[in-house]
């Protein structure tokens, strides 16, 4: 039953295996979308960045084109009291220069072309003639000239990697060029100027050259930047120039990282709770398997036990029988398990002791030891059995039944039961050939001065006949005189011997001596199924042996029980009554056996008279001869309700007077 | 031949009562008073009668019996017996004892039981003693005369037995009358009838 069990558990844990797989297939969806997520989030962060990074760079392109045409039109304005001399320029460069316009030189060109003045002075034309051309750029100047319009410079390198460019503007005075007016803007400051610093943060801005060449740049970090920038044209001022701005690596949004962070945490932490679930699930199926077995092993353990195990609740319940039980009553463990008592199994005839010990167990006031208990088998049998009662605790130390082994003793009890009828017959058997040795012995010890009288007579007898004188036969019959007073000295040596005299009386209790004889009857009585009620109306101190007194007593029971073979089993019973009348005690024990017949009872105390088939006749001439012994008397009666009523009259102790 | 009834009883009174009984019939007796005094005395000459208890302290009446049987002893033996002994008793009288006897008995009757057994063990004492002289008397035979004597048992005439020995017929004679002599007999027929009581010896 047992293995079926586990090969059903076994298959329908395989059945639900593949739940196993959803919370791992979910684990993976799940891990795959926060991933999807992710990624998505960073395009679009991506893609937002980019086109700001373009709307900024177009911003700061207009904004640097508005600059240098605000300086243009500015430039444009100069008048002749600002060239008229040197500080008048001065003060006009000095306010050009105020407006963060990028410009860092003004020079003013006559209309020839010739450096007329210039803040600051040029001071070193070698310096800033590495491009190989002269300063101010001629080229310029002669285009500005020609046009009329203001004309950028190409950039040329200036000290410390700076780079420079120049615009020229001619200035117009009632219709002809007066002058050219040429700002010098350091793209270094240019940008410096014009590119605010959230930008600056966000970018590094540099300023190309059509070759690629970058010139200068901007930026407030030191980075390395790696991603791909934007690019655009800074035509019309700058020949060839272009506005590049690159991206920092800008540091992820804090709630971004936080969010993608704690994601990670989170999938790990699923899938180390999941890891520990299937531990604790693996590690659980084993401890599973491993109750599986300790409970086949105990159930086979319980199965092959000869002993029977019962269980019950406080209330008397049964709750579980093992095999050995059911077999040793007969009933199954369905039909037991859920009964109350009265119990099938009870023995009928001591159904009310049976439930007073079933109570007293269940009240915890049962025996501490075993005890012996005779059950009911189903096919009526009577089973002994063996109990032992031990209380039932739960897991939480709670006592909630009692459990009973039970062990069967029926065959040991039949065993010791006839071990001992064996042993009462060998007792018997041997008393009778004592006693037979013994009247052996007497009888040998008597005839011998009998055979000695009876050869004397005859031997004198003979000598007479043959007219013998009398005085020779004489000491025939004297002798044989003294042999008949020897038999008679025999005779008197046997009866002393069965007389116990008095010299052993003790002051005793009667009643004490009827509960040891009963207890000496006992199993006789359990054998026979019969019951004893002894109604002890009063304590009764006499004067007697015991020993005596308790033998008489004894074969009294004896007969009792013996008579009662063919009494019905719910008849059998003894009556003992101890009363006091007057100077007598009486004990009456009354039994409902088979009385005594009328031709029988006037032999009935006669020495050597029995009914029985194996009895010598002695039991109640003994009865008799205790009691009068002891002074007192030993009658019988019919029972009015069937069998006999011995009577044993014996005198109480005298009360000394108070 | 003198016979004696010998009583072994441990019981002094019933040995004294017994032998006054004996003596009322004029019968001769002797008591013991254990088997082992009476088995210190016994020899296979003895003639008479047994008078034995089966019960005794010391050595019982049975044992005592089988004693003297290995003595060859041949005393007849009646034993006397209490209730109890029967089945001893009837074993003894088939292992050869001559009677058994319960008590209480009947006294008379037990006399008659020993005279009859001392008759019986006269009668065997005087056989068995005739038998000896008989013997004895053979034994004075020479060889001669014994081959002689066997072919005149045979009937044969002297003549024939001279013939067969190869001696003279006067010298058949010779041997003839010294065997008659001998033998203390008169005839060959007496011869034969002394001889016939050898034949019917016991083979014990």
């Amino acid at each position: 039953m047992g293995s079926t069990t586990t090969a059903v558990s076994g298959e329908r844990i395989n059945r639900w295996h593949w739940l196993w797989i959803l919370p791992r297939l979910a684990f993976i969806l799940f891990v795959g979308g926060v991933a999807l997520l992710l990624w998505m989030s960073d395009r679009a962060d991506k893609e937002e960045q980019r086109a700001t990074l373009i709307s900024d760079i177009l911003w700061l392109e207009q904004n640097l084109r508005f600059h240098l045409a605000r300086n243009e039109e500015l430039l444009g304005r100069i008048d002749v009291a600002h060239t008229s001399d040197a500080k008048a320029f001065e003060s006009f460069a000095r306010t050009m220069f105020g407006f963060e316009s990028g410009l860092r030189q003004l020079i003013w060109l006559d209309s020839d072309g010739a450096v007329k003045l210039a803040h600051p002075a040029i001071t070193n034309s070698g310096l800033a003639g590495e491009t190989g051309e002269a300063i101010p750029s001629q080229q310029s100047y002669r285009l500005a000239h020609s046009l009329g319009k203001p004309v950028y410079s190409k950039p040329y390198p200036y000290f410390m990697n700076d780079w420079q460019f120049e615009v020229h503007v001619p200035v117009s005075r009632e219709g002809r060029i007066a002058g050219v007016a040429v700002g010098v803007y350091r793209i270094r400051d240019l940008l410096g100027d014009s590119v605010p610093w959230w930008l600056a943060e966000r970018y590094r801005i540099s300023i190309i050259e059509d070759s690629g060449k970058v010139l200068v740049s901007r930026s407030k970090v030191e980075s390395t930047v790696t991603e791909e920038g934007y690019q655009v044209g800074f035509d019309p001022p700058g020949s060839g120039l272009s506005l590049h701005a690159v991206p920092y690596h800008a540091p992820r949004p804090l709630a971004s990282l936080l969010l993608s962070g704690s994601l990670v945490i989170l999938a790990m932490i699923v899938l180390w709770s999941l890891w520990i679930l299937r531990r604790h699930v693996l590690r659980r199926q084993a401890v599973e398997e491993q109750l599986r077995q300790e409970h086949a092993f105990r159930k086979a353990m319980e199965d092959s036990l000869d002993t029977g195990m019962r269980a019950r609740n406080l209330e008397g319940e049964i709750i579980y029988v093992n095999p050995a039980f059911c077999r040793m009553v007969g009933w199954s463990a369905t039909e037991l398990i859920g009964r109350r008592p009265p119990m099938p199994y009870w023995a009928d005839d001591i159904l009310d002791e049976t439930r007073a010990l079933s109570d007293s167990v269940l009240a915890g006031e049962g025996p501490e030891v075993g005890f012996e208990l005779k059950l009911k088998h189903r096919n009526g049998n009577a089973i002994d059995v063996l109990i032992h009662e031990a209380p039932l605790i739960d897991a939480r130390g709670q006592h909630f039944g009692w459990m009973g082994s039970l062990v069967d003793i029926t065959e040991r009890k039949q065993a010791d039961e006839r071990a001992r009828q064996q042993q009462d017959r060998l007792q018997s058997t041997a008393r009778l050939v004592a006693m037979g040795e013994m009247a052996s012995s007497i009888a040998h010890e008597l005839n011998q001065p009998l055979a000695a009288i009876s050869s004397y007579c005859t031997g004198a007898a003979n000598l007479l006949r043959n007219q013998t004188p009398a005085n020779e036969v004489l000491p025939a019959l004297d002798k044989a005189v003294e042999q008949a007073r020897r038999a008679g000295q025999v005779i008197r040596r046997i009866y002393s011997l069965a007389r116990h005299g008095e010299d052993r009386f003790e002051l005793l209790r009667l009643e004490e001596r009827i509960d040891d004889a009963l207890a000496l009857m006992e199993a006789d009585l359990r054998q026979n199924g019969i019951r004893v009620t002894v109604d002890l109306q009063a304590k009764v101190l006499i004067e007697g042996d015991p020993v005596l007194l308790e033998q008489a007593l004894f074969n009294l029971f004896r007969n009792a029980v013996e008579s009662m073979r063919d009494t019905g089993p719910d008849q059998r019973q003894i009556g003992i009554t101890l009363a006091c009348a007057d100077r007598y005690a009486l004990l009456t024990i009354a039994d409902r056996g088979c009385g005594i017949a009328a031709d029988v009872a006037d032999k009935l105390f006669d020495p050597l008279f029995t009914t029985k088939v194996e009895g010598m006749g002695m039991g109640l001439a003994i009865c008799r001869s205790v009691v009068e012994n002891h002074r007192g008397r030993l009658s019988f009666e019919a029972n009015p309700g069937g069998g006999t009523v011995f009577h044993i009259l014996l005198p109480l102790v005298p009360v000394a007077p108070q | 031949m003198s016979t004696t009834t010998h009583i072994v009883d441990d019981d002094p009174a019933v040995r004294d009562a017994l032998q006054w009984l004996l003596r009322s019939r004029g019968v001769q007796s002797q008591t013991w008073a254990s088997a082992t005094d009476f088995l210190a005395f016994a020899n296979h000459d003895l003639c008479g009668c047994l008078l034995l208890d089966v019960r005794m302290p010391g050595m019982s009446g049975i044992e005592l019996f089988d004693r003297l049987r290995d003595l060859h002893c041949r005393l007849p033996v009646i034993f006397l017996t209490g209730h109890g002994d029967v089945p001893m008793a009837v074993q003894a009288l088939k292992d050869g004892a001559f009677d058994f006897i319960e008590k209480p008995y009947d006294d008379n009757a037990l006399v008659d039981k020993v005279l009859a057994a001392i008759d019986q063990d006269t009668r065997r004492a005087v056989r068995e003693n005739s038998i000896l002289c008989l013997e004895q008397k053979l034994t004075t035979l020479t060889q001669r005369e014994q081959e002689v004597m066997q072919r005149i048992l045979a009937g044969k005439l002297n003549k024939v037995i001279a013939d067969e020995l190869g001696i003279a017929m006067r010298t058949v004679e010779v041997h003839r009358s010294r065997i008659f002599e001998k033998m203390k007999v008169r005839s060959a027929v007496e011869l034969s009838q002394v001889l016939g009581i050898l034949g019917d010896k016991p083979k014990d």
